[in-house]
């Protein structure tokens, strides 16, 4: 292991030494992953440019749209976050899944959604709120939605020596919930072997589905959001019915993987039954909030 | 690979300190500053025995890099007790009876002082105390007794209201 470790003041001081450095740099954030990877061997970084200390770039702001968290926020105190307690609670159920305490108090939001990991627990619980991300680079700032941003497993569409700076997105309407769901091969600690997420509006009388956005993780080769799924719930009533439909549909169009974790017939499996209770939960929630 | 100067505020007393750039803060406490209350084993993060608190907060120090800590301001077993006045965790795991060989529990007692410390005051469920210690390994005890030693705390220190 050899690589120098640059802590940069500023944004622009980190994208200056990125593009002199390229390609034999790379940022950290937490580090939770990154360091395990240059351990491993997997990673040999001639330079590690520290995005820690950057000002600004850690913390939740409510702004009149919606949400914006800096990309250095952690896990830990997202899932400690008042603003998430009502119906953005599938935020924190995502948010506490991560690793154990020690690494959510360091790992980044930033950092887990870069990494672009098939099995990313909190990328879902983003994408169904239809996320997107204020990326920082050379050339300026641009906004790409999440569901953009990964390309595949460990692939985006990050430019040389662009920063992801914060992740938005909008407030809820009304009659709405959202919720998490993980499954590993033990309760804690764990990859998942698939997660679901959802997020679900009902309409006015709240007899049908104004809307219902679905994201299944570590069940294709990036997260991805069942579109016929989302689709054939759009104006049904919700239900045992409707959402055991919408978990068939969702199934259908996963692309799991067999590997040490589970097979793919599991792993479809879990999808389909997943996303009926996240929706059921969902459901539930809103009945809650109404009474 | 470039030395740099570690500036670091470890249980109270400032050090600086000449590292590696890949030298993570778990080999500068116990091989640099001696502090071997911190204790190695897995290295990812996964066993929670090199648990410290970083400006408070439990870290896994053996996947963070010395440098990140610049500045900050570092806690280890060594720092929250001595054997005249230990820390309410501390006499709960003795009272208790849960520790074994010993080798978690400054990780244990660390990460629980991390999580009681975030609601000083409240009394915490034994499912909210498990939660809390999920990333720290036991290999001889088992868990009943350790959740039985941060109950035990959490109690007395929400009876005394605040923090020692």
């Amino acid at each position: 292991m050899s690589f120098d470790l640059h802590r940069p003041a500023t944004i622009s001081e980190a994208i200056g030494l990125s593009t002199r450095l390229a390609p034999a740099a790379r940022y950290i954030a937490g580090g939770t992953d990154l360091v395990i990877q240059i351990n491993r061997k997997k990673v040999f970084p001639d330079h590690l440019i520290d995005l820690g200390q950057l000002p600004g770039l850690a913390g939740v702001a409510e702004t009149a749209g919606g949400y914006s968290l800096g990309s250095l926020t952690t896990y830990r105190s997202i899932e400690l976050h008042p603003a998430f307690q009502g119906n953005l609670s599938g935020v924190i159920e995502a948010a506490r899944v991560v690793g154990g305490h020690q690494v959510r108090n360091v790992a980044t939001v930033g950092g887990n959604i870069v990494n672009a990991s098939p099995a990313a627990d909190f990328v879902p619980a983003l994408l169904v709120l239809d996320a997107e991300l204020e990326l920082t680079g050379p050339a300026g700032n641009r906004i790409v939605a999440l569901r953009d941003f990964v390309v595949g497993p460990g692939r985006t569409v990050l430019g040389p020596a662009e920063i992801v700076t914060s992740i938005r997105f909008a407030r809820l309407p009304d009659r709405s919930a959202t919720a998490f769901l993980k499954e590993g091969r033990r309760k804690a600690m764990e990859i998942s072997v698939v997660c679901v997420a959802a997020c679900l509006t009902l309409d006015e009388s709240g007899s049908s589905c104004a809307s219902a956005r679905l994201a299944v993780g570590a069940a294709a080769p990036k997260a991805m959001r069942p579109q016929q799924a989302e689709a054939y719930l759009l104006n049904r009533p919700p239900g045992r019915v409707s959402f055991a439909e919408a978990g068939r549909l969702a199934a259908e169009s996963s692309a799991p993987i067999s590997d040490v974790r589970a097979s793919a017939e599991h792993r479809r499996h879990l999808v389909a039954v997943m996303v009926e209770r996240a929706l059921t939960a969902c459901h539930q929630r809103i009945l809650e909030q109404g009474r | 690979m470039t030395r740099t100067n570690l500036d670091i505020l470890i249980n109270g007393e400032r050090h600086q300190i000449l590292i590696e750039p890949h030298w993570t803060l778990l080999h500068v406490l116990r091989s640099v500053v001696g502090m071997m209350g911190t204790k190695e084993n897995c290295l990812e993060a996964e066993c929670g025995v090199c648990t410290v608190l970083l400006d408070g907060k439990s870290v896994n120090s053996c996947i963070l890099l010395a440098g990140q800590t610049a500045g900050r301001s570092v806690t280890t077993i060594e720092g929250i007790g001595n054997p005249e006045h230990l820390h309410p965790l501390q006499a709960a795991f003795i009272e208790c009876g849960a520790v074994q060989c010993g080798y978690c529990i400054p990780g244990m007692i660390l990460t629980a002082k991390s999580f009681l410390d975030e609601n000083p005051g409240r009394r915490q469920s034994r499912d909210e105390i498990r939660e809390a210690i999920a990333g720290n390994l036991c290999r001889c005890t088992g868990y009943r007794k350790i959740v039985d030693a941060v109950a035990l705390a959490a109690e007395r220190m929400s009876v005394a209201g605040a923090k020692p």
